[in-house]
């Protein structure tokens, strides 16, 4: 053995005294990735200070796009990222994955809704009130609206509202918010769940239990709490902003992460890879991260895709029952203002509710795929049902 | 390691690990306010030491506390007595930081090669991690290191890329061999690093642990319940039971002449081949007593086979341990009377007739091994006293008579662990004494 080249390195090439011993370490990616915040905040503090005009060209970046922003960053750096580095197992779950050919429908339909919300407000101007085409079909249709017959034009190619604002404009606009809506609110209590989850259970493995118990039962607490009714009360007392709205729901819907990664990781953090990381000299952060939080990745994206459905419902919920940010264009909102002419303008309330309960329906299909891709313990025969 | 290096005893080899008295109780508490009711003793005042380039062997049952000794040593569970030095300092003593150096030096391997590691770290990432966690850079210089590693442990550069779970057990047993070493460490922990492998692929992991340790001159402390995996790597083995070290030495002392008879014991459940052992179990009876409750005096005096007969009688040694293993239920857990009645046929609050005394006494011979009767007549006629006592239902009275008349000082005295004998430390009051008995 050792059969040495000079140029490859060795463990006994490691100079251990020049070596210093930090007990507090960072890794190069989570360094990168806490300069990308700190820049987002430095961002943020100046144009909400300094900064008078748009920001970035004509995009004037709002409170909720800068969450929509930090949360995008978050997404590289533990999704993309990790993926771009292990193409075996990115290959391993693409396999199982696409076994599903709905869900692979699915996918890429909210691909498309991820591009074009992402990208389609920046080209094409917000809607306007134009009181000259209101009503207007979608194209190729003509319909009698208030005793005047419309015919659809390409300029409108899926009509307009009673407002005159086109329908095509609203819902690309309406992608965005939902896309917000359901990332913002699901990283949001990913992050709390899972940092909840794995340090109750760390903290029982190492003989801590009284940290566990104090956190699941503030869990039980805050499950118990009925989070619509201050959800009502705190838009009614501060306005409806959007963002605030996401950070209420992000805020208020993390306990079942929590109790899944608590679960997860308890199992995990009696493996022996723990107490070897540990006899190496890694620290409770490092070990909750690097091995127990990886290791219960499976049930944390599995409960974050089925969350993400739910947190949009929830969005469009409070726009229909008039609870909504009027500045921004949520497909509830457009739903809501379309319901009452339903009888004489059908496409203004059911278009968006079409691609509302399309991307919905695909998020479902992708986190049951998911599951099934990730977890086989729980895949059903034949899989992929709802 | 090993037999090639004779470098063992008295000479001046450095000490690398020395601990000191190391004992380890988890209390039992109950309640809201967690009172203390109990302590269980995993380990109870341990000392041995590792010198560079050595292998010590910790032997023992499962539930005797080896593991716990490992767990302690490299301060994974924190001592509740004792100390550990490793270089001359006191581990238990340290602070993050030097602790963290510590953990450099002193590397563990473990058991169950199917959860050693992270199913989603690639084996290179698992060498390459404790490189990581001390600060090494960057991410490609560790994955070579580890690549070279893995090469030298017997495994392909290839493999670095593999995931646990395409490995057999011996190739991950090799590949946590690399991630021990890959910090270049001077002592090895191995918690029964073969135990769950099959017996070839055993031996090539013990050759290369033995290469290894004999490049790197490491030391190793090997903890095992397999006598013969033992023999085949340890310098030196100390014998644990229920927390206590009760024998240390050479590993071919202990093997050739063991002074402890629970050593002796051990040696017996070795699977030989002779025809003629052929079927002797090791002679041992009943269960390991729990931690939480050990029994007074030597710890093994409750299935010792040799335990020592009281004065003034003169019993056959197996008779003796009959008896003893009925003192033994009497003290410990008592005698189920209502049960011995049931047995016989007698209704609840019927007297007891003498044909039934007699069918009772009967079956508490033959439950503890106690021939129907004693050679030594003044022995029977006391344990026919005490038998006649337990079936009227005074186990009280029958405990009192048995334990006044029976008494042993392997029960009232704990023996230490001295150089009596053999100049070899041993825990056993036959130790230092005229062997008496002689079976072995």
């Amino acid at each position: 053995m050792a059969a040495e080249d000079a140029d490859t390195a060795t463990f006994e090439d490691i100079d251990w005294d020049a070596q210093g011993i930090s007990t507090l370490g960072v890794s190069r990616a989570g360094l990168a990735e806490l300069l990308s915040y700190l820049g987002l905040i430095a961002a943020f503090v100046y144009d909400y200070t300094w900064n008078t005009g748009p920001l970035v060209f004509r995009w004037d970046v709002l409170s909720v796009e800068w969450l929509f922003i930090g949360t995008l960053i978050a997404i590289v750096f533990h999704a993309v990222i990790p993926l771009s580095q292990k193409p075996r197992l990115r290959a391993f779950y693409w396999q199982r994955f696409k076994k599903n050919q709905v869900a692979v429908v699915a996918l890429g339909w909210l691909a498309v809704m991820f591009v074009v919300g992402v990208l389609g407000p920046l080209l094409i101007d917000p809607p306007t009130t134009q009181f000259t085409n209101q009503s207007v079909p979608p194209v190729g249709m003509s319909t009698t609206v208030g005793g005047v017959v419309k015919t659809g034009t390409w300029q409108y190619p899926l009509g307009t509202s009673a407002k005159g604002q086109g329908i095509l404009t609203l819902v690309v606009y309406g992608m965005r918010v939902s896309m917000e809506v359901g990332l913002i609110a699901t990283i949001f209590s990913v992050i709390i769940g899972s940092a909840v989850g794995a340090v109750a259970a760390f903290a029982t493995s190492v003989g801590r239990g009284r940290i566990d118990e104090l956190l699941m039962r503030y869990v039980d607490v805050q499950s118990v709490f009925p989070d619509f009714m201050l959800l009502l009360l705190l838009t009614y007392l501060f306005g409806s902003e959007l963002w605030m709205i996401i950070l209420l729901f992000g805020f208020f819907s993390w306990e079942g992460i929590a109790r899944t990664v608590r679960g997860e990781a308890l199992q995990r953090a009696s493996e022996e890879y723990i107490t070897a990381a540990e006899a190496s000299g890694a620290n409770m952060l490092y070990i909750v991260r690097q091995h127990l939080i990886p290791n219960s990745a499976n049930s944390i994206i599995i409960s974050a895709t089925v969350g993400i459905p739910g947190f949009i419902l929830g969005e469009a919920s409070l726009a229909f029952l008039g609870f909504s940010d009027p500045t921004t264009y949520s497909w509830g909102r457009t739903i809501a203002t379309g319901q009452v002419n339903l009888a004489s303008a059908w496409w203004i309330a059911t278009i968006p509710g079409v691609f509302l309960f399309l991307t919905v329906l695909s998020f479902y299909y992708v986190g049951e795929s998911l599951r099934d891709a990730m977890d086989p313990r729980q895949e059903v025969d034949g899989g992929g049902g709802l | 390691m090993s037999k090639q290096i004779v470098n063992t005893e008295s000479n001046a080899a450095e000490s690398l690990m020395r601990v000191d008295g190391l004992k380890k109780h988890y209390p039992i508490t109950e309640g809201v306010l967690r009172t203390e009711v109990g302590r269980v003793r995993a380990v109870d005042g341990v000392s041995f030491e590792v010198r560079a380039g050595e292998t010590l062997g910790i032997v023992g049952e499962s539930g005797c506390g080896k593991s716990t000794v490992a767990e302690s040593v490299l301060r994974l569970t924190d001592p509740t007595a004792g100390s550990v030095y490793f270089d001359g300092e006191d581990v238990t003593a340290y602070d993050d930081t030097a602790l963290k150096r510590f953990r450099r030096e002193a590397q563990m391997i473990f058991q169950n090669p199917d959860s050693s590691f992270d199913p989603r770290m690639t084996t290179g990432e698992s060498v390459a991690e404790p490189l990581k966690i001390h600060g090494v850079g960057p991410r490609s210089r560790r994955l070579e290191i580890a690549r070279d590693l893995l090469e030298r442990v017997g495994m392909s550069g290839e493999d670095a890329a593999r995931y646990p779970h395409e490995l057999s057990g011996g190739q991950k047993q090799r590949v946590a061999l690399a991630r021990a070493l890959v910090v270049n460490p001077r002592l090895i922990v191995a918690d029964e690093p073969v135990s769950a492998l099959d017996v070839s692929v055993q031996a090539e992991v013990l050759t290369l642990l033995n290469d290894i340790q004999a490049e790197f001159n490491l030391g190793v402390l090997f903890i095992s319940h397999d006598m013969g995996v033992v023999r085949e790597v340890c310098d030196r083995v100390a014998v644990m039971y229920l927390g206590e070290i009760v024998e240390m030495g050479r590993t071919e002392d202990v093997f050739n002449d063991p002074e402890h008879p629970y050593t002796r014991a051990l040696l017996r459940s070795i699977p030989t081949v002779g025809v003629e052992s052929r079927g002797t179990d090791a002679g041992l009876r009943g269960e390991v007593p729990p931690p939480s409750d050990p029994p007074t005096g030597c710890n093994f005096h409750t299935r010792c086979p040799e335990v020592i007969q009281p004065d003034g009688y003169d019993f056959e040694q197996a008779h003796w341990r009959g008896v003893m293993n009925l003192r033994v239920a009497v003290e410990r857990h008592g005698v189920d009377v209502a049960g011995l009645r049931a047995f016989v046929g007698v209704e609840d609050d019927a007297s007891v007739s003498p044909a039934d005394a007699d069918a009772m006494k009967a079956e508490l011979r033959r439950e503890h091994d106690i021939p129907e009767t004693l050679t030594d007549p003044s022995a029977e006629a006391t344990l026919e006293a005490a038998l006649d006592d337990i079936v009227r239902g005074d186990v009280e009275d029958g405990r009192a008579v048995l334990a006044e008349e029976f008494e042993t000082v392997c029960e009232g005295e704990s023996p230490p662990l001295d150089e009596d004998g053999t100049g070899r430390p041993t825990a056993c009051h036959r130790d230092g004494a005229a062997a008496p008995g002689g079976d072995d």
